[in-house]
Parts: C-alpha cells; sequence; structure tokens
C-alpha cells in the first residue's frame, strides 16, 4: 500500500533524506525509527506531497505522489506532529472543514463526525471552541481530523508525544483498530517503547538514511538482543562507526592527494 | 470551486468571531470615519462663524462730544460698547479690542461739515485687537458714506455720484467644488486607509495565523489545491475588505445626509447621485480587492500575526504616502500618468466624481489599471503559496 523508492530531498544542498526505499502493506503497523534529525518528518512530508522530492518518488494506495497529488492526499491520513486547531471553531466545526475540504459533507459527515467522537471519546468537549484545549484533547481533535475522510494509509509522526499516558492509551487503541479493519499504519517515533509494543516491522532510519528494514524478531535475531532499544542502539553504533570510518578514509584520501600537490606529483 | 466556497465561508466565519477583524473592518468604519469626518467638517465650520460672530468690544474715550458717532456704533450688531477706567489697559487685560480717541468739537465740525481726526487704538501684536481694528475701520468707513449720503441728499444730489466703480466679488468655485475639495481630500484618503485597514486582520489570520496555530500542514494535506485554497482565502480578504468600505460609504453618505456640512451661511451640496456612489464604490472595491491580494502576499512570509504586522505596516505607508502626498498638494491637476498609480487614482477619480469634473479617460485608466494590478496580486499570491520554502520556514 506504501512504497518509497530511491527518495531524496535535499534542502539547500544539505540531505536530509537520502534515497530511502521501502515498502509496507495494509493490515501492519509499520514503524519509522530513528532519533531527532533523521528525517523521519521530512520523508513522510514528501510521502504526503506537501514537500516535492528531490528525487525518487513513492506510490500511496498505488498513486503516484508525483503523478497523482491530490488522489494520494485523498487516500493518506497523516498525524503530524503539530497538532493545531482553529481556535475558534469547536471541535466539530474543526472537523466538519476538514471534511468539506475531503469532499465529504451532509449526512454522511455528520454521521463519521459522530463516529469519531464516540470512538475518541470526545464527547465531552466535542461543541466547545478548541482555544481552551488541554494538548490531550487537541490530539484527539487532531487524529479525528487526520482520518476524517477514512484513509487506507495512516501516518502518525510522533503522536504521543506530550502526551500523558491516558491519552497516549487512546492513540494506542485506535492505531490498533486500524490495523485490524486493514489499514497500513506508519508509526513514526524515536519512543521504542511504544515501538516495540506495537509495530509488526520497522525501519531504522539514520542521518537520512534507512539503515535496516526488517520484522521485529529478525532484527532481535541480527543484533543479538532482546529489545527495540538494544538493537537500535547497536544498528545506530554501527552505522556511526562504519562512518566515522568513511570519514577517516576520506581525510587521509584528502590529505594524501594534498600532499602529493604539494611535491609536485 | 465547491472547495474554494468552503475555505471562503470558514475564513468569514472564523473572522466574524474575531474581535480584532470585527473592530477594523467593521465597527471602525461605520462609526469612526463618519466620526472624524463630521468632526473635522463641524470644528471647521465652528472656527468660521466664531469668528464671523465675535463681537469687537469697544470703547470710545470722550464720548459725550461725539453722540452722533456713538449713536450709529449702538446701532451695530457687530458692536459692543464698552466703558472702562483706562484704555490702553483695558486692551491689555482684554475687556475691549479697540478704542477710540475723539476730539472734544467733534459733533461741531460734523455740523459744520468739517472733518475731524478720530483716533482708532489698536495694539496689533494682539490677535482679537488686530482683528477688531479692521473691523470697527470698516465700520468708520460705513459711518462716512452715511454722512456723505445726508450731505449730498441736502444738496439734491444722488450718492452714486461719489462711486467711480463698484467692486463686485464673484468666486467661481461652485458649492460642490469647495466642498469637493474638501470632501474630495479627506474621503478618499479615508477610503483608501480602509481599502488596506478592512483586510488586514483577516489577511494576517488566513496566513500566518495558519502558521502561527500551525494549522497550515493539515490545510495543505487536504486534497484542495494550492490555488483553491489561496483563492478561498483571497475571496474572503476581499470580501471583507469590500464590505468595510462598503459600510463606511454608506456610514458615511448617512452622516452627510443628516448633518449637511456648511461652510458659512451656505449648505454644500456634495455629488452623491447614484451614479457618483456607484463609480466610487467600483473603484473602492476593486482597490480593495488589490490590496487584499498584495496583503495576502506580505503576509505569508511571516510565522507570526506580529511579524506579519512589521512586514505590512511599511506596505501600508508605502501604499498611503503617494495618496498623502499628491492628495494634499493643492489645485494639482493630476497628469494621465498619475491615474496608473494604485491609491492615487482611486483618490483623483473620487474627487473628480464628488465634484463632478469627472473625466471618462481617467475612470477607465483607473479601472483598468486596478485590475490589472489585482489580478497580479491574485496570481503573485498563488505563486508565493506554492513555495514549500516559504510554508515550512523553521
Ligand atoms: N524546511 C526545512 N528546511 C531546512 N532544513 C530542514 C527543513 N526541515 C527539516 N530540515 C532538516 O532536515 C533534517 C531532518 O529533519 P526531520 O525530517 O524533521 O527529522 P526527524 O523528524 O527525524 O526528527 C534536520 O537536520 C532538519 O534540520
Ligand atoms: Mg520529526
Amino acid at each position: 500500500m506504501l512504497r518509497v523508492k530511491q527518495l531524496s530531498k535535499f534542502f539547500n544542498g544539505f540531505a536530509a533524506v537520502k534515497e530511502v526505499s521501502f515498502q509496507a502493506n495494509g493490515g501492519e503497523i509499520f514503524g519509522l525509527l530513528g532519533p531527532n534529525g533523521a528525517g523521519k518528518t521530512t520523508t513522510i512530508r514528501v510521502i504526503a506531497t506537501v514537500l516535492t522530492p528531490t528525487s525518487g518518488t513513492a506510490e500511496v494506495a498505488s498513486f503516484d505522489i508525483l503523478k497523482a497529488p491530490e488522489k494520494v492526499r485523498q487516500n493518506l491520513g497523516l498525524l503530524t506532529s503539530e497538532i493545531g486547531l482553529y481556535d475558534r471553531f469547536t471541535a466539530r466545526e474543526n472537523l466538519r472543514y476538514f471534511g468539506n475540504l475531503y469532499g465529504l459533507a451532509g449526512q454522511a459527515l455528520e454521521d463519521r463526525i459522530d463516529y469519531l467522537v464516540e470512538i475518541l471519546d470526545m464527547q465531552k468537549f466535542a461543541d466547545r471552541r478548541a482555544g481552551k484545549f488541554s494538548t490531550g484533547m487537541k490530539q484527539k481533535v487532531a487524529i479525528a481530523r487526520s482520518i476524517i475522510h477514512d484513509p487506507k494509509v495512516i501516518i502518525f509522526d510522533e503522536p504521543t508525544a506530550g502526551l500523558d499516558v491516558l491519552a497516549s492509551q487512546t492513540v494506542i487503541d485506535y492505531m490498533q483498530t486500524a490495523r485490524k479493519e486493514g489499514k497500513l499504519v506508519v508509526l513514526s517515533t524515536h519512543d521504542m517503547a511504544h515501538a516495540q509494543k506495537l509495530c509488526d516491522r520497522v525501519a531504522i532510519m539514520h542521518q537520512g538514511k534507512i539503515i535496516a528494514v526488517d520484522s521485529q524478531a529478525k532484527i532481535y535475531q541480527q543484533t543479538q538482543a532482546d529489545n527495540l532499544e538494544d538493537a537500535f542502539l547497536k544498528i545506530l553504533g554501527a552505522d556511526a562507526a562504519k562512518s566515522a570510518l568513511k570519514a577517516k578514509e576520506a581525510f587521509e584520501l584528502r590529505w594524501l592527494s594534498k600532499k602529493h600537490k604539494r611535491f609536485g606529483l | 470551486m465547491n472547495k474554494v466556497f468552503t475555505v471562503f465561508k470558514k475564513e468569514i466565519l472564523d473572522s466574524l468571531r474575531d474581535r480584532r477583524t470585527l473592530l477594523t473592518a467593521v465597527v471602525m468604519p461605520i462609526v469612526l470615519m463618519p466620526a472624524i469626518m463630521i468632526g473635522s467638517v463641524k470644528f471647521q465650520e465652528a472656527q468660521i462663524t466664531k469668528a464671523a460672530e465675535k463681537p469687537v468690544l469697544l470703547a470710545v474715550e470722550n464720548q459725550q462730544s461725539a453722540p452722533t458717532l456713538l449713536d450709529f456704533l449702538n446701532k451695530q450688531k457687530q458692536v459692543e460698547l464698552k466703558q472702562v477706567e483706562n484704555f490702553d489697559q483695558g486692551i491689555e487685560a482684554g475687556t475691549i479690542n479697540v478704542y477710540l480717541n475723539v476730539e472734544t468739537d467733534f459733533e461741531a465740525n460734523l455740523k459744520t461739515q468739517k472733518p475731524t481726526e478720530v483716533r482708532v487704538v489698536q495694539k496689533s501684536s494682539n490677535v482679537d485687537s488686530s482683528t477688531a481694528y479692521s473691523k470697527v475701520i470698516n465700520l468708520l468707513q460705513a459711518f462716512n458714506q452715511e454722512q456723505a449720503r445726508i450731505r449730498l441728499s441736502q444738496k439734491g444730489l444722488a450718492t452714486e455720484t461719489l462711486s467711480a466703480l463698484k467692486p463686485v466679488s464673484v468666486d467661481i468655485a461652485t458649492a460642490q467644488e469647495r466642498g469637493g475639495f474638501f470632501i474630495g481630500l479627506l474621503l478618499p484618503m479615508f477610503i483608501v486607509v480602509f481599502a488596506i485597514a478592512g483586510g488586514m486582520y483577516i489577511a494576517i489570520d488566513v496566513s500566518a495565523g495558519e502558521k502561527e496555530r500551525k494549522t497550515l500542514e493539515a490545510l495543505l494535506l487536504s486534497p484542495a489545491s494550492r490555488l483553491q485554497l489561496v483563492a478561498g482565502k483571497f475571496a474572503a480578504v476581499a470580501a471583507t475588505a469590500s464590505a468595510s468600505i462598503i459600510l463606511s460609504m454608506f456610514s458615511l453618505y448617512f452622516a452627510f445626509k443628516f448633518f449637511p456640512p456648511k461652510f458659512g451661511t451656505e449648505v454644500v451640496e456634495i455629488n452623491l447621485t447614484l451614479g457618483a456612489i456607484g463609480i466610487m464604490l467600483l473603484v473602492g472595491v476593486i482597490m480593495a480587492i488589490m490590496f487584499s491580494g498584495l496583503l495576502l502576499s506580505v503576509a505569508i512570509f511571516a510565522k507570526s500575526y506580529k511579524e506579519a504586522q512589521n512586514y505590512i505596516t511599511p506596505f501600508y505607508l508605502l501604499a498611503i504616502l503617494p495618496v498623502a502626498i499628491f492628495a494634499q498638494l493643492p489645485g494639482l491637476k493630476p497628469s494621465l500618468g498619475m491615474f496608473f498609480i494604485p491609491g492615487v487614482n482611486a483618490v483623483f477619480v473620487m474627487k473628480e466624481v464628488l465634484i463632478k469634473t469627472f473625466d471618462s479617460a481617467h475612470i477607465f485608466i483607473t479601472f483598468g489599471s486596478l485590475i490589472i494590478y489585482a489580478v497580479i496580486a491574485v496570481i503573485a499570491a498563488s505563486k508565493i503559496y506554492s513555495k514549500e520554502g516559504i510554508l515550512f520556514r523553521d
């Protein structure tokens, strides 16, 4: 349902995402893991068509992000790490606006909003203006907003950051429900505990590159670790050592070539 | 098209719930503009009447020697005769403005038709005194003329024999022009101000506001295209700015209907026919549309309300400055080129319409250039909204 092919994104010459490729299918929770600044959010934004790729492409529900961006957006629900709402609108009004933008209207939209209010437990504040909502309340409305159009692919970017245990649990429950419904859920996070509990397969990202993609079991096997956090640190450590070696080699090469020049060779 | 309307509807509703927009776009033009306009007209009126009606405080030294003159002065409405002990001190203290000093043989000389000196004492450094002085001189001239008439008629001659010419003052400015000069200056200035101010808050709210509230990304994730989003937002800003202008014009129209401005004694008639109002509204609305596109383009560069206001302030001055300069220049005949300057052209067209001296070429150039600028502004805004660097500037 999601295919990412050799995707790169540069910001003024800085490579935030480098030739990233992976695939994920319906009925699974796929973890996109990595430390802060790894390039997870940038990868997601390119997939969601709000940024254009520098090279490579991706397909969401068989629609290409370059050729059919509007179809991609129609089939993708993205919960961004920023969960702003329109303060002067109630929770329901916020949802209704986005429902309209996704082409929903009338009774069908009202039913969908009622359903989301119920499963996300928002009855108490659904008709209050969002200006004074707590982070947890805002997060719930933001989740409802991202899936208002019942998309096939759902991407959650750091969905539990800044939430208390109860609010986090609502998010986690929803992800499991969506998996049961046969949707693809991509969870981008640096929280290994949540990822270990939820993800079927994971991709580990570091400095813009994917350095491992596999099921949790296989990753433990390869790294001889028994939890995701250790595995993650080992993989990251190996990658860091590799890139340190590369940097050293590059430096030595440069130094050598300089020396050669100096001696007129 | 549906999505454009969805965005439009949402932004209008949102700004109706925003006190700042409501205040600048609705309350201010309805209340403030007529208040300032009527206020300044009434103030000017009051100044004129006050100066005209203030009587001269006059004393006559040695007054028992001049009963005929005293009798004449008593009959003058503009004169209030005073008794004082010390005449010079009276002027200093303001109890009198001017005093006359007559000779003891004044009445006798009058009878024998010999001219007598009358000293008119003023203090030229005192404004009240010097103003009163010229009025008194005029009155003494009138007294002279009256005496001359009496003497001539005693000799069987008509008064006219004394006059070689008779100056008649004619002012070729019609009442409309005099009103138009005043109204044609302030009113269009205000309309340019409201064309910007009315749309300012909503323009910031729909662009920089989306960034500050962190709702922009969710919006860009929806299947609505950038052009649809910009079009909806633009329509909302333009509608608000236009509404602001229309409200201020109607409010002003009724204000002048109920409190017609007067200059001196004449009621100034302003050209407020349906056609004139129609042209002014149209110019105002097109100008509002153009400024809306510009405001939207400027505000999207900002990350917050504060920053957006910082960007808009110089833009505001840039738009108002040429208007302020050109509209103030007295007797300036605008060249054809000036009708290409946005804002300035609107001011001149409105002024011309108000005083009924309009030129259809001017109106045509103004409409044409404003529409072209508006189109450019809208295209620029939608181009800017497609630049990811501006939308995701951290
Ligand atoms: N709009 C942008 N302009 C320039 N650099 C950016 C932009 N967005 C992200 N970056 C950079 O790209 C890198 C990856 O960022 P991001 O994708 O947000 O990482 P993550 O989500 O994994 O923490 C970071 O070094 C970040 O500073
Ligand atoms: Mg991130």
